[in-house]
């Protein structure tokens, strides 16, 4: 574990009894829906995205529905992943609000993006000066990879020959059809692409093209075109854990592939609901962006 | 007294950092992360929006003018979940509100806590916007 | 941000007074007499709504109620079944903030704004959705700004001290309807483009059901406390998209509407 991990899961077990009683209260007083739940091993390590506290426990053997297919339907949140939602890439130094970390690299074996030069100037550029052309900033969807790995987790449904995702964060969604169809012609670019799905055993396959431009793969500027092309596979090893992987291609903008892999941890909470995730009807922040990054506000705060 | 607000910690409150709930956009571009400002004042209202609640805040300076302040919060989804109601804060009621103050120098700020006149402490934000294991706030 | 086909700025005087209701003469069709159609069943034996599905009314969207052409906006019949004559039963005064409103329709109509639409009026915007069934969960997922609703089939209680822009779901199964009923609104929406509005004391009961392979009846019953002397119903009805492949692509309003600021598409 890096020393973050190791912080993180000091403090989870000596805030377990202050947030229990904490919880406990507010539950009592307070009226639907619950308090985050107590924490413990008991609940099967529920993320901290959905109130839990413990670390991430196994669960039991794979479930599967009718159609053969494992059951991974209900509520999942991206485990350990070195902070790629801050950065996907290995991240050593710390940079103005993002904490050192390793990102979610594992090929190439270094952790970094591999970037095409002009596109690294360009990365850094973007950090330094354009931080106000961030999408979520301005309410887009995360795009793929990153809405698998965005906060406040994500809900997994399986209607018959469909896989459905769906994010409380900028109330996204992904349909991932998975009958063998063709994509839809390349001309078309959608902030989530389009997503064909197949199973290889207990394995979902999902295959994305026809992304724009307009995402970013993490907060601090890393990017991609509108070639991005990405195969993920999700594979259930228990009923708490999906192994992710991701491959990413992108001709414009990388000199080779990269993937990225991490574990997504279910909750069990069963009272859990995602609510309606309104943003641009309250969206403030991008009018305080300073023009040092990008935005229309002078600097004032020295 | 009833309270029907969770009561964290700061210890706690650190761990609801843990949760990258400030990985939506560079914080530190917006705000001062260098240093924190606590300004005492009178709750006006709260908008529960998304994707941030804005607590309003009277505050009183000290020629006398009343500026009202706007601190960011936690979508009201999150603080909902963690059992903030729109009945926590009464209007009029006096709070020390700490955050970190947006750097084009308006009246706005990001919430790192909420205390209450009788001593309870809330959490909108977080208590420290940068999570655990970061180095100390840079000056950059 | 403005909808380039939806612009109703060039609307003189002369226009305004052209919308006046014609005679009503909305026919409803008896319960006895409308479709017997038996739905087929999902795995989990519910009625089976999935499918890909759009209005094909067009002018519902601009005016619930019985309205003549303008420039940019189809004509249309009014999709009130009840009452009958058609017309929303507003409280006087709110009639008058009715007019008002939609004298200010540019801008105070928050779709302009590309904010979400609210319920009933994202049925009958001109996109398409889908519908997907669990065994707890009714998902519509719609292409208009990517919005979802998760309706809870659970027999889970509404959340208590939260308002929303398309409000809270719950359905449950009434032989082969599925029945929405939605609270938690905020009053930040309209029925439509033409001033119909609400508090944040709406209560939207949705009822869908299959009349036929490729047909849904979708109806809305709308309570409002403070603005109607009465509870309202609309109807219309959905198609399925038979296209083969057909998917939902994306919406996003906001998005273009940054573009264009920018001197772009």
């Amino acid at each position: 574990m890096d020393q973050q991990e190791e912080r993180i899961s000091r403090m989870s077990s000596r805030l377990l009894k202050s947030i229990f009683a904490a919880a406990a209260l507010a539950a009592m007083l307070s009226a639907q829906p619950p308090a985050p739940p107590a924490g413990g091993a008991a609940n099967g390590g529920v993320p901290a995205i959905f109130g839990g506290t413990g670390p991430h426990v196994a669960g039991g053997p794979v479930q599967h529905l009718s159609d053969g297919h494992p059951d991974m339907q209900g509520f999942w949140a991206a485990g350990n992943n070195g902070g790629a939602v801050f950065e996907l890439q290995n991240h050593p130094k710390p940079r103005s609000g993002v904490p050192p970390g390793k990102g979610a690299i594992v090929d190439p074996a270094d952790g970094f993006i591999p970037y095409q030069p002009w596109a690294a100037a360009k990365a850094t550029d973007t950090f330094e000066h354009n931080l106000a052309e961030e999408p979520e900033l301005h309410c887009y969807e995360s795009g793929v990879p990153k809405q698998i790995y965005v906060q406040f987790g994500f809900q997994i449904f399986q209607p018959a020959n469909y896989v459905v995702v769906t994010w409380e964060f900028m109330h996204a969604y992904r349909i991932i059809p998975t009958d063998g169809r063709a994509h839809i012609p390349t001309d078309i670019k959608l902030f989530e692409g389009d997503s064909v799905g197949h199973w290889e055993g207990d394995t979902l396959v999902v295959d994305t093209t026809n992304l724009n431009d307009r995402t970013w793969y993490d907060t601090v500027g890393n990017f991609h075109s509108d070639s991005e092309h990405v195969v993920e596979r999700f594979t259930e090893v228990d009923t708490n854990t999906i192994k992710y992987e991701a491959t990413v291609e992108d001709s414009k903008v990388l000199t080779a592939p990269f993937k990225i892999a991490f574990e997504l941890y279910k909750s069990s909470d069963t009272k859990y609901e995602q609510m309606e995730f309104a943003c641009i009807e309250g969206n403030q922040d991008v009018t305080h962006y300073t023009k040092d990054k990008g935005g229309n506000a002078d600097v004032k705060v020295k | 007294m009833t309270f029907r607000f969770a009561v964290l910690s700061a210890g706690a409150g650190l761990l609801l950092a843990a949760l990258p709930a400030l990985a939506h956009h560079s914080f530190a571009a917006e705000f001062d992360v260098s240093k924190p400002i606590t300004l005492k004042g009178k709750f006006v209202k709260m908008d529960w929006v998304n994707p941030h609640s804005q607590i309003h805040v009277d505050v009183t300076g000290p020629d006398g003018q009343v500026v009202t302040w706007s601190f960011e919060a936690l979508p009201p989804n999150v603080l909902f979940r963690q059992g903030w109601r729109k009945d926590s804060l009464k209007p009029g009621e006096e709070i020390e509100i700490e955050g970190f103050q947006a750097k084009d120098g308006s009246a706005n700020a990001w919430t790192r806590s909420v205390k209450t006149a009788d001593g309870r402490r809330m959490f909108a934000g977080s208590p420290d916007a940068l999570p655990p294991g970061a180095p100390p706030a840079p000056t950059k | 941000m403005r909808f380039g086909w939806m612009r109703h700025s060039t609307i003189t005087a002369a226009t305004a007074l052209a919308l006046v209701c014609v005679a009503p003469g909305v026919i409803e069709v008896p319960v006895s007499a409308q479709s017997a159609y038996k739905a087929p069943r999902t795995a989990d034996g519910t009625p089976d709504l999935q499918g890909i599905w759009q209005v094909r009314n067009t002018s519902a969207a601009f005016d619930l109620e019985d309205h003549a052409g303008a420039l940019g906006i189809p004509p249309g019949r009014s999709v009130i079944v009840d009452p009958p004559d058609g017309k929303i039963p507003y409280k006087p005064e709110a009639l008058a903030k009715r007019q008002a409103n939609f004298k200010n329709r540019d801008a105070a109509d928050t779709l302009n704004k590309c904010y979400m639409p609210g319920v009933p009026r994202i049925t009958y915007l001109d996109f398409p959705f889908q519908i997907f069934q669990t065994p707890k969960y009714t998902l519509i997922t719609y292409e208009y700004i990517h919005i979802y609703r998760t309706i809870f089939t659970d027999g889970s209680k509404h959340i208590d001290g939260l308002d929303f822009w398309l409000g809270d779901p719950r359905g449950h199964w009434d032989g082969d309807t599925l029945v929405v009923d939605v609270t938690d609104f905020n009053d930040q929406t309209w029925f439509d483009a033409s001033g119909d509005y609400h508090s944040d004391k709406l209560h939207v009961v949705e009822r869908y059901t299959r009349t036929g392979p490729d047909t849904l009846r979708y109806e809305a019953t709308i309570e409002d406390p403070d603005v109607f002397t009465r509870a309202w119903k609309i109807s219309l009805p959905l198609y399925r998209h038979a296209e083969p492949n057909f998917r939902i692509l994306e919406y996003e309003c906001q998005a273009y509407a940054d573009e264009a600021a920018k001197g772009g598409r």
